[in-house]
C-alpha cells in the first residue's frame, strides 16, 4: 500500500504510533502468556524477591500423582467437565428455543429479548448477589416456590452438589442471552422466502425447522457450541460470588487462583505456590485445547458435510 | 348418509402462538423474578424480612438506600470505579485505533503477521501467573496504575477496528496528504469519526468488563482505598451478610444506573458480540 503521509523519515511515523500498543501487548499479554510453562517447572512464590528453583515436572507429578490433594485436583477436574457439560447442553437449547420463539412475528418480542439479554451487562458480582437473594433459604422466593411441590433445599448453603447444581443454573441465567443473541443474529440471514418455499410444499413448522432452519443456522450452531464450551471450562467467578471457596465445589479455575493467591479455606489457609498454579492452569489450558480443538474438529466436519 | 363429508372447517386455534408466549413469560418471570426480589427487599425492615421474606414490602422504608450508601463507602468505591474505567479505556482505544489503523491500511511492514500476533494471544495459556510476578517485580502491586495498566489490552478490540477500517475508502487518505494533512491528525480528526460504530462497539465492550471485573481487584488490590465498587460490594457483603435490606439496597443502587445503561448501549454490546464471533 503506497503511503501517502510524506517520505523519508516521515515513513516511520506510523510504526512510532504503533509502538505503544504493541508493546503493551507484549508487556502484559503475550510474553506473561508464554511465560506461563516457564513458570509451571518452578517453585516460584508471590513473594517480592523470593528466590526461585527449577523443579522440571514435580509440579504436574504433585497436581496428578501426590495422595489426597491430587484427588481433589483430579475431583475439581471432573466438575469441571460436568460444570461445561450442563452448562453448554441446556444453555445452546434453551437459547436456541429462545432464539426460534422470538425470530416469529409476536407481539412484544424486543422487550422479552432485551430482558433475557439484561443480565449479560450486570457482571458476575451483581449476577451472584441477585441470585444470593433470590435463593434466600428461609421462605425466599424459590424457597417458597420449591415448597408448593413439597420439596425443600439449603441451596448455595446446602450440600456440595447442591450448592454448584445452583451455580449452573445461575451461569445460565446469566450467559443464556449471549448464545440467544448469536442465534438471533443467525437465523435473520435465513431468506424468508425459503421458508415460503417449504409451506408451499406442505412442511409442517416442525419440518421446516430441520430442513431449512436448523441446517442453514450451523454457523451461529459452531460459534455457540465453541464459545460456551470454551467459557464455561474457565468460568469461575460466579462460585467466588455464591458460594467462596468450598470443599467438594470447585472447579479448576477457582483451584488454580485458590493455589496461586492463598485462599483460607475451613481452617487451612492455602500459602502461594504460584508455580504450582501455573502447572494447574497449563493442565486446565491443555484441557481446553483438546476439547476446543476436537469439537472444532467435527463441527468442521459436520459443517462440510451440510453447508457442502 | 354413507358420503364421507370433508370434516367442516373448523376455526384452528393457534396452539404454536399460545405456546410461544407461554414460553416467553416463564422464562420473564425466571428472569424478572431476582430483580423484582431485589427491589422489594431493599425496601422492607430488617424485622419485616425475617418475618416473611417474599412479602410486599408495605413500609417503604428508604431508610436501606441511605445505610447502604454511607456505610459501603459507596461514593469512594464508585470514583475508583470510574477512574480505573475510564483510564484503561481510554488508553486502550487511543493505542488500539493507532495499532488498527495501518494494519489495515498495510501501512507498516508485515502488518498481516502482526493481526496474526495479536490474534495469537486468545489461543495461548492464561497469563495469571506471570502477569502477576511481572506486576509485583514492578512494583506495581497494589498499586492503582498496576491495577489500570492490566486492562490497557484487547486482542478483540483491535480485529473488530480493522475490519471496520477497512470499510473506510483510501482515497480519503491521499486526499487528505494531498491537503497537507499529517498522519497523527489524519488518524485522530477524519478516521476516528468515521469508525464511531466500531468505537463505540469497542469502548462499550472494554468498559463495561473493567466496571465488572471481580477477579483482577481482588488479586492485586489489597488496600482498602483503591477497591472498585465490585471488590467493595463482595466486602460488604461479607460485613452485612445477613442483613438482606441495606446488602439489596447497596446491590440495586448499582444495578439500576447499569440497566439504563443497557438500554441505550445494547445495540453495541450487540454488535461487539456478533463482530466477535464470526471472528472466533
Amino acid at each position: 500500500m503506497t503511503y501517502h503521509f510524506g517520505r523519508g523519515w516521515a515513513r516511520f511515523i506510523p510504526y512510532l504510533l504503533l509502538l505503544p500498543g504493541v508493546i503493551f501487548y507484549l508487556v502484559i499479554a503475550l510474553l506473561p502468556s508464554l511465560a506461563t510453562s516457564l513458570y509451571s517447572f518452578t517453585d516460584a512464590t508471590g513473594l517480592q524477591g523470593a528466590p526461585m528453583h527449577w523443579l522440571g515436572l514435580e509440579n504436574y507429578k504433585e497436581f496428578l500423582f501426590m495422595g489426597q490433594a491430587s484427588k481433589d485436583n483430579l475431583d475439581a477436574l471432573g466438575r469441571t467437565l460436568v460444570f461445561c457439560f450442563f452448562v453448554t447442553t441446556i444453555q445452546f437449547a434453551l437459547g436456541l428455543l429462545a432464539a426460534v420463539v422470538l425470530n416469529q412475528r409476536l407481539r412484544g418480542t424486543n422487550v422479552f429479548r432485551t430482558l433475557y439479554f439484561m443480565p449479560v451487562i450486570l457482571g458476575a458480582v451483581i449476577q451472584g448477589l441477585i441470585w444470593s437473594l433470590f435463593l434466600f433459604p428461609l421462605g425466599g422466593p424459590m424457597a417458597r416456590f420449591l415448597d408448593l411441590f413439597g420439596m425443600r433445599s439449603e441451596f448455595l448453603g446446602g450440600q456440595p452438589s447442591e450448592a454448584f447444581a445452583w451455580v449452573i443454573v445461575v451461569q445460565i441465567w446469566a450467559n443464556m442471552g449471549t448464545t440467544m443473541i448469536i442465534f438471533l443474529s443467525g437465523l435473520q440471514t435465513i431468506p424468508s422466502d425459503l421458508y415460503e418455499a417449504a409451506k408451499i410444499d406442505g412442511a409442517s413448522s416442525w419440518q421446516a425447522f430441520t430442513n431449512v432452519t436448523w441446517p442453514l443456522l450451523t454457523p451461529s450452531v459452531n460459534t455457540n457450541l465453541t464459545l460456551n464450551i470454551i467459557g464455561s471450562l474457565q468460568a469461575w467467578q460466579l462460585f467466588l460470588v455464591l458460594i467462596g471457596y468450598r470443599n467438594g465445589t470447585q472447579v479448576l479455575g477457582y483451584l488454580i487462583y485458590a493455589t496461586g493467591f492463598g485462599q483460607t479455606s475451613g481452617s487451612v489457609t492455602s500459602s502461594f505456590r504460584q508455580g504450582y498454579a501455573a502447572a494447574a492452569s497449563i493442565i486446565l489450558f491443555l484441557l481446553v485445547l483438546v476439547i476446543g480443538m476436537t469439537v472444532q474438529f467435527i463441527l468442521r466436519r459436520r459443517e462440510a458435510r451440510i453447508l457442502g | 348418509m354413507t358420503t364421507t363429508t370433508q370434516a367442516p372447517a373448523m376455526r384452528r386455534i393457534p396452539w404454536g402462538r399460545i405456546g410461544s408466549y407461554a414460553f416467553l413469560l416463564i422464562l420473564a418471570v425466571i428472569y424478572l423474578g431476582p430483580l423484582l426480589m431485589l427491589v422489594n427487599t431493599s425496601l422492607k425492615t430488617m424485622p419485616a424480612f425475617m418475618k416473611d421474606a417474599t412479602g410486599p414490602a408495605i413500609e417503604l422504608n428508604f431508610q436501606n438506600f441511605v445505610d447502604a450508601w454511607n456505610k459501603a463507602s459507596f461514593p469512594k468505591y464508585l470514583l475508583n470505579s470510574a477512574i480505573y474505567t475510564f483510564a484503561a479505556t481510554t488508553i486502550y482505544v487511543i493505542t488500539a485505533v493507532y495499532v488498527a489503523f495501518p494494519i489495515a491500511r498495510g501501512y507498516v511492514k508485515f502488518s498481516g503477521a502482526l493481526l496474526t500476533l495479536f490474534v495469537i494471544a486468545l489461543f495461548l495459556p492464561p497469563a495469571l501467573i506471570p502477569q502477576f510476578q511481572l506486576v509485583l517485580n514492578l512494583g506495581l502491586y497494589n498499586n492503582p496504575i498496576g491495577y489500570i495498566l492490566l486492562f490497557v489490552v484487547n486482542p478483540i478490540g483491535i480485529v473488530i477496528l480493522v475490519n471496520y477500517i477497512k470499510t473506510v475508502p483510501k482515497e480519503l487518505d491521499e486526499a487528505a496528504a494531498m491537503d497537507g494533512c499529517g498522519y497523527f491528525r489524519f488518524v485522530w480528526s477524519v478516521v476516528l469519526p468515521l469508525i464511531q460504530p466500531a468505537l463505540a462497539t469497542v469502548i462499550v465492550l472494554q468498559a463495561i468488563g473493567i466496571w465488572n471485573e471481580i477477579i483482577t481487584p481482588t488479586i492485586y488490590l489489597t488496600s482498602k482505598d483503591y477497591y472498585p465498587i465490585t471488590r467493595g460490594l463482595i466486602v460488604f457483603q461479607g460485613v452485612y451478610g445477613s442483613n438482606w435490606p441495606t446488602l439489596a439496597a447497596a446491590v440495586l443502587m448499582l444495578t439500576l444506573p447499569m440497566l439504563l445503561l443497557f438500554l441505550f448501549l445494547q445495540r453495541y454490546i450487540i454488535s461487539g458480540l456478533t463482530a466477535g464471533s464470526v471472528k472466533g
